[in-house]
This record gives structure tokens, sequence and C-alpha cells, in this order.
């Protein structure tokens, strides 16, 4: 089913419940508006992926630049990056993170550059191949995969010392 | 074995992307690179840590909140998307409709009397009927648009009605051509098309 596969795919990029909802339900609009424009030589979940992680690049854009989260903001004494994240106040029970090490691995992809964090999302969480990756984003497989190696990289330095 | 291509052939391996005698001589140089092995060792558990995480499911009320803000109808996009799909077929048939609303526009507006021909002193005209008197000659052909024709003379061509009628015949009358009436707009059109083609061939 699409709907827990976008939902999955839009929490990881956006970090935030509510977005994530947002944009599963943007997509399937968006879906259902243009399904006459859908090129029948592509697979469907390539271009349903699309117009998904469009759409949280798009909101990540939007958002005003958070550079680092453990930094301390210049405007609000005392406070760092994480309290001015947007509360995820819905359902706070949920975030069943079982450890320590699930939550540093969701802040630590959390923290990615956009274009490492889509690359990374799809091959990981969505488990898409390079090519099926480079089809979604519409860019050459090499580019995919020197993201994949990129971002694998920053993972690794972001968790090498807390693990 | 350089460190560095150690590095890129790690990730390739970890793509699933390195060739077998590849990865036999990376094999080779982390069994002698301590650092090398540290740093694959690193990677792979960050490799396994990420594919761990839990799939976050989305809440059950998210379907119903989608199928809600869906639009109900879909019919205009099946007119369009047909349009999207036949570009050439659709510009004909907009073109078909408009020559011929133009043909038929043209047919309607003109509800006027008119004659011609090359020569139309002898001819007599009382309101709507156009008449070639008795004992006088017309040369050439005669066209009317809109009124019924009497002939009682001689009419040395062809004579064309365009909505109207030729009245009866007098024993008087001689047409050396021959007699056409036209009451519709086909036939209108076709004598439109042929008399322009006719213009086309005889330059006259």
């Amino acid at each position: 089913m699409y709907k827990d596969k976008l939902y999955h795919l839009a929490y990881r990029m956006t970090s935030n419940r509510q977005e994530a909802e947002d944009v599963v339900q943007e997509t399937f609009l968006r879906v259902y508006k243009n399904l006459d424009r859908y090129d029948e030589n592509q697979k469907f979940s390539t271009w349903i992926y699309r117009i998904a992680t469009n759409l949280c690049i798009d909101r990540l854009r939007k958002r005003k630049p958070i550079y680092s989260l453990d930094a301390e903001s210049s405007d609000h004494e005392g406070l760092d990056g994480y309290a001015m994240l947007p509360s995820d106040d819905r359902t706070p029970e949920s975030e069943l993170l079982l450890s320590e090490t699930q939550r540093l691995i969701h802040e630590a992809i959390a923290t990615l550059p956009v274009k490492y964090k889509s690359v990374m999302i799809l091959r990981y969480l969505q488990e898409l191949s390079l090519q099926e990756i480079a089809d979604v984003l519409e860019m050459p497989v090499t580019t995919v995969k020197t993201r994949v190696h990129r971002g694998r990289e920053f993972l690794r330095k972001k968790l090498e010392h807390k693990l | 074995m350089k460190c560095n291509v150690a590095v890129m052939y790690m990730h390739d391996y970890l793509d699933g992307d390195l060739a077998r005698e590849d990865t036999k001589q990376l094999q080779l140089h982390l069994s002698e690179c301590p650092s090398c092995y540290t740093r694959y060792e690193s990677l792979e558990r960050t490799d396994s840590l990420v594919k761990a995480l839990p799939i976050e499911k989305a809440p059950d009320e998210l379907s119903d909140r989608i199928m809600k803000s869906l639009p109900r109808s879909r019919r205009p996009s099946a007119w369009t998307s047909w349009v999207r799909r036949h570009p050439a077929v659709s510009a004909a048939a907009i073109f078909m409709v408009v020559m011929l609303s133009s043909f038929v526009s043209m047919w309607n507006q003109s509800q006027e009397l008119s004659i011609s021909g090359p020569d139309l002193e002898h001819v007599v005209i009382e309101g709507k009927k156009v008449i070639v008197p008795e004992g006088q000659k017309v040369s050439g052909d005669l066209t009317v648009v809109n009124g019924d024709v009497q002939v009682l003379g001689d009419l040395d061509g062809n004579l064309t009605v365009i909505d109207g009628h030729v009245t009866a015949l007098a024993s008087t009358a001689h047409i050396a051509g021959e007699i056409k009436t036209i009451d519709r707009a086909v036939d209108w059109f076709w004598y439109k098309v042929s008399s322009f083609f006719g213009t086309l061939a005889y330059g006259s």
C-alpha cells in the first residue's frame, strides 16, 4: 500500500508527522488530478515517488534555514535548534524509539543535507535500487551513486563517536 | 591498493556493485590495513543501523482525509484528454466548424435580391421578380440571387437562380444555355466551389 510507504518517506524527509500527512495527501491529490498525464512507459511507483519526493524537497527548501541544530541560536538566548523545531505534540507517545541508538540515527538522518537525504531515504528505507532512484529523481545513476557514498560518509561521521 | 581506492570499493561493495575480482582485492587490503578495516566496519554498521529503523505507519484516519479531499467528478478531463491525445483531429474539427458556420452565416445573411451577368440592360425588375421582357434579348449568363425569374424573351446563356424559382417559361422564351436552380446551402457551397475553380481555370 502506497499510503504507508509514502508516509514513511515523508516522515523521514520532513521529520514531522503533520507535514508527512500533508505531503501524502497532496501526493494523492496530484496523482488523481494528473492521472491522464501519467506516462505508461514508466513504473507507477517511480512516478508516485517522484511526486512525493519533490513535495518533500519543496517543503524543506521553504523552511527557514537551520544550519545546525546543536548550535545555540543568536536570537533566542539558551535555545538550541531542537527547541525551535516545530513541536510535534499530536501523539508524542507514538514516537516509539526503543533505544538511544534509534534516536541518534533518527537525528542523524534529520540533519542530512536535502540532496543526500532524499537519496539515502529512497535507498535505505524504501529499498529502491540505484537505477530506480535515478528514475525517481531524474538524474544520472552516477550522481545517485556519488550521493549515496557521500550520504553514507556523512552518517558515519555523525554516528561514529556516539555509538 | 591505495586507501582512497579502497574507500571507493567499500562504498561500491555496500551498494552491491563491486565485481568479484575487485572484492577479493579489497578483502586483501582490509586484512593488511587496520585503519581501512576500522572504517569499513564503521560504514557497515551505519548501513545496517539505518536499515533497521522502524517503519512509521500512517495514521488510520489519513485514508479518510485523503478520500474526502479528492474532487468528486472527473468528467471534464475525459473530454480534454481526448483533445490532448488527438491534436490533428481536433484542429481539423475546429477548422470544419469555423468554415461551415461562416458559409452558413454568409448564406443566411444575403437575403437581398442581386443580379449578375454581363448584360443587364434589358432586364426588368419588379419587386422580388426579375423579368426578361418579351422581344428582348439578353446576351451572356444571368445569375439571380433571392428572387424569382420570369423569362419571356431570349436568354443567350445559362440561367442560374439561387434561393428563388423560375416561373413557367412563356412560349416566346428562348434560353440558349442550361437552367440551374439552387436553394440549399450545400448546393450553394458546391456552386461557390465550382465557380471558384472555374475562375481559376479560365481566369474570368
